[in-house]
């Protein structure tokens, strides 16, 4: 292996692509994984409760015999999913309201920015849970708080970004052209900010998901008989105390790993969109 | 480097060692204690319960329906075989229509501040509880009049057999000391005056030296309120004589305490929708489903169930099969106790009603109805999330497909009539037969919530409220539940399909003697407190 790595010794960027690639397979697996796996595993199975990991069950079994490595990695496909939709949600009202604020004049800049400011300044899981408490919980709880919530500090980032190219000499040139706004917007501003774009709504991914756990956990979100990761938690803490250990932790270290993926995707993105990392 | 490496092996031996001889030791002062101290706090003892009765300690409020009142007495009571016997009455008589009922009371009862308990209370009693109009149902009570210092006659609507259950469970309270904080300081003729209330901590109580009866053995008791963690944790500790644990500690050994697990009626059972869709209630929730509508779905249920499983695997073996909501209690019928576990037979009883998989999606049809439906049960209540998951894929193999949903009590009492619904009952009252299955409590409340209906039950149900004596209604509700070819019951009706009786379960320490726990009802941990009178340290 490390002859290999020697012979072909791979720079910054190859490195980072590397990993966004087998960051990237791992998390296919899983949804796949989620989408394929056998339902008859999580069928409860009274004969075979409680018995800690093994060869048959990876993960150990729960108090209904029901096979905890299938219930995590269905857990982590529906965490990842509600994540997704937060997460797009999230970031496409970040976009639409960056690029308002950066290209439709004072006023509404001045409404966008307090706007970010007043959700900026409750912490998202506070407003999360308010939100997801009125609309009263469920699916559709959940994705609407995490997507109303998790949008400000990317939309503050695109209008900065916005408002730099606004002043760049071509799209100074496009209007004096008589280009109409929302043609300048989409044709010179829009293609700039993808890159900061796709990362802020990459960066933002993991945090969608532990807010989504953390929701389910205290029980506001999915139905407790769901795999969700966050109800897997939430019931293993009962069962801690008479020494099920493997009901927390390998569901917990999943999640972990998973976040931690998305994580460093988002990171080593910005590596190789990052014009001035050009150097090696 | 290996020197070092040896030292390491040894300095780890010897410290093995020391906290290996730590335990080996310790335990032995610690018995020490704990005997002393228990010679110490001979007439004391402090309990663990889960649940607080938030509400305080007002009989008319509804205190006292689980367990001992202990600060009130009431005029009749039950023993420990259930048997009905006098309490502050020293008799009660019937008339012959069953309307009027006399009861004379005992003269020489003081409440715990000295002032002599007579007629008036009770009067004052039954007709605060009517007018607050809470959880005591005296909805059959038309009137109650003091005839002389020591009798009381009450006047009913109806003739209602079971209205001896509404007298026994009814604390009296005295009508010269009763105030809006009564709740919080409850006077009465109870064995136990109230010392302090800490809400959400503790109730502390002491014998009341007035008490007419069998004085406590223990003169001071404390009730802590602990969460099923924290009361495990102080039953380790040996902070606690007695705490209330939940099934998924009973595997659990406690040092100094034995487990006690006690019979209950405190059941749990799934409540079908017995008529077809299509109707509403008053405030337009829709009435029936069109599947469990059948009997042969409720029956091949009943039948497919694996009881036995479910006790073994979901309550660690902590609890009984149930076939009805009053098993064990004297007016239980035995007959309607089933076989079950039985998937070939409940596939037979679909066939015969015309449910076949035609289209091999494994889920059986008749028509164009396909065997599923959706199955309710409260959400943040572990035991029958376990339940209602367990059950649904029991009933795979039988080709009746039962999604689940966990709901809040609000979302429950929407879907109830429409969907089969996760329940619980329990009470030493057989009043509440009627409730569960009456025509005429169809869809108040949370009784009779899937609409059943029988005229041949609800006739015996008449018979037994019109009875004169609990045994002579008793044989009417045994009849109600299975008379031979119709009844409530799953070998009749099928209107529920009872599942399992949970046994509430105690760690007690060894040395104390808890008497003979009758069968207990629904309720955390208070049930037990019926003969807390009786209880005493073994010699």
């Amino acid at each position: 292996m490390t002859s290999i790595l020697k012979k072909f010794p791979l720079n910054r960027k190859q490195w980072a692509l590397m990993k966004v690639l087998i960051s990237v397979s791992v998390i296919i697996i899983v949804i796949l994984g989620g989408l394929f796996l056998d339902e008859g595993r999580i069928v409860t199975n009274l004969t075979n409760r409680n018995s800690p990991p093994s060869i048959d069950n990876l993960f150990g079994t729960d108090w209904l015999g029901r096979d905890m490595f299938t219930r995590t990695v269905m857990g982590l496909t529906l965490s990842i999913g509600v994540g997704l939709i937060g997460a797009i949600g999230s970031a496409f009202i970040a976009l639409i309201l960056g690029m308002a604020a950066a290209t439709m004049g004072r006023t509404a800049d001045r409404i966008i920015s307090w706007l970010i400011d007043l959700f900026l300044s409750v912490p998202h899981l506070v407003t999360l849970i308010l939100i997801a408490f009125t609309l009263g919980g469920g699916f559709k709880g959940i994705v609407i708080g995490l997507t109303l919530t998790h949008w400000p500090t990317l939309a503050r980032l695109i209008r900065a970004e916005v408002m730099q190219i606004r002043s760049a000499d071509f799209v100074q040139v496009s209007q004096r052209m008589g280009k109409p706004r929302w043609w300048i917007a989409v044709h010179h501003i829009l293609p700039h900010i993808v890159p900061q774009f796709l990362i802020g709504f990459m960066l933002l991914f993991p945090h969608v998901i532990l807010h989504e756990a953390a929701v389910t956990f205290i029980g506001l979100g999915l139905s407790p008989h769901e795999p969700a990761i966050g109800i897997i938690l939430s019931e293993s803490m009962k069962y801690l105390s008479s020494g099920m250990w493997w009901l927390a932790f390998f569901p917990g270290l999943c999640l972990l790993m998973i976040v931690r993926m998305f994580d460093s995707i988002g990171d080593n993105l910005r590596l190789l969109t990052d014009p001035n990392g050009n150097r090696d | 480097m290996r020197k070092k490496l040896v030292g390491v092996i040894v300095l780890i031996a010897v410290s093995a060692l020391m906290l290996v001889g730590c335990n080996s030791s310790k335990p032995v002062p610690s018995e020490v204690g704990n005997s002393v101290s228990s010679q110490e706090k001979k007439d004391e003892l402090v309990l663990a319960f889960d649940s607080e009765p938030e509400t305080g300690f007002d009989p008319t409020t509804g205190w006292g329906r689980y367990g001992s009142p202990l600060f009130q007495s009431t005029l009749l009571k039950r023993d420990d075989k259930l048997n009905i016997v006098n309490d502050l009455a020293t008799s009660y008589e019937v008339s012959q229509d069953g309307k009027v009922w006399t009861v004379k009371l005992r003269e020489d009862v003081k409440f715990s501040d000295g002032q002599p308990l007579t007629a008036a209370d009770v009067v004052f009693t039954y007709e605060t509880a009517t007018n607050n109009g809470s959880v005591v149902d005296l909805n059959s009570m038309s009137k109650v009049e003091a005839l002389d210092d020591y009798t009381v006659r009450f006047t009913l609507k109806e003739p209602q057999s079971t209205f001896v259950n509404t007298i026994i469970g009814t604390g009296i309270i005295p009508q010269h000391a009763y105030g809006k904080d009564y709740a919080e300081n409850p006077i009465g003729s109870g064995p136990y005056q109230l010392v302090q209330w800490d809400k959400g901590q503790q109730v502390i109580i002491k014998a009341n030296p007035e008490y007419y009866d069998k004085q406590s053995y223990f003169k001071k008791i404390t009730f802590l309120f602990l969460n099923e963690d924290a009361s495990f944790a102080a039953a380790q500790a040996g902070t606690v004589d007695l705490a209330y644990i939940p099934a998924a500690f009973s595997k659990q050994k406690v040092p100094g305490m034995r487990l006690e697990s006690i019979q209950t009626v405190d059941n749990r059972g799934i409540a079908f929708p017995f008529v077809k869709s299509g109707s509403v209630t008053k405030d337009g929730l829709p009435i029936g489903n069109d599947v469990t509508a059948d009997p042969a779905i409720r029956h091949a249920i009943n039948i497919a169930v694996d009881r036995q499983a479910l006790v073994d695997g979901i309550l660690e073996g902590q609890g009984t099969k149930a076939y009805t909501s009053v098993d064990g209690l004297p007016w239980w019928n035995p007959e309607t106790v089933i076989a079950d576990g039985d998937i070939d037979g409940a596939k037979k009883v679909l066939e015969n009603a015309g449910w076949k998989d035609t289209d091999g999606d494994g889920i059986v049809e008749k028509g164009s109805l396909k065997a599923e439906f959706t199955l309710y049960y409260l959400a943040n209540d572990a035991i029958r999330q376990s339940l209602a998951i367990t059950v649904a894929d029991m009933m795979k193999p039988l080709g009746i497909n039962i999604k689940i949903e966990g709901g809040s009590w609000d979302i429950l009492s929407q879907k109830m009539h429409a969907n089969p619904v996760l329940l619980g009952w329990g009470s030493h009252d057989p009043h509440e037969i009627y409730n569960i299955y009456s025509t005429e409590t169809a869809g108040i409340e949370y009784y009779n919530t899937g609409f059943y209906s029988n005229k041949t039950v609800d006739g015996y149900f008449e018979q037994a409220l019109q009875a004169r004596t609990e045994a002579e209604a008793n044989e009417f509700w045994k009849k109600a539940q299975w008379d031979g070819v119709t009844g409530l019951s799953a070998k009749g009706d099928a209107a529920w399909a009872w599942l399992v009786n949970i046994n509430h379960l105690y760690f007690v320490k060894d040395e104390l003697d808890i008497g003979d726990q009758r069968i207990h009802v629904h309720g955390h941990g208070w049930p037990a407190t019926d003969n807390i009178v009786e209880w005493k340290w073994a010699e």
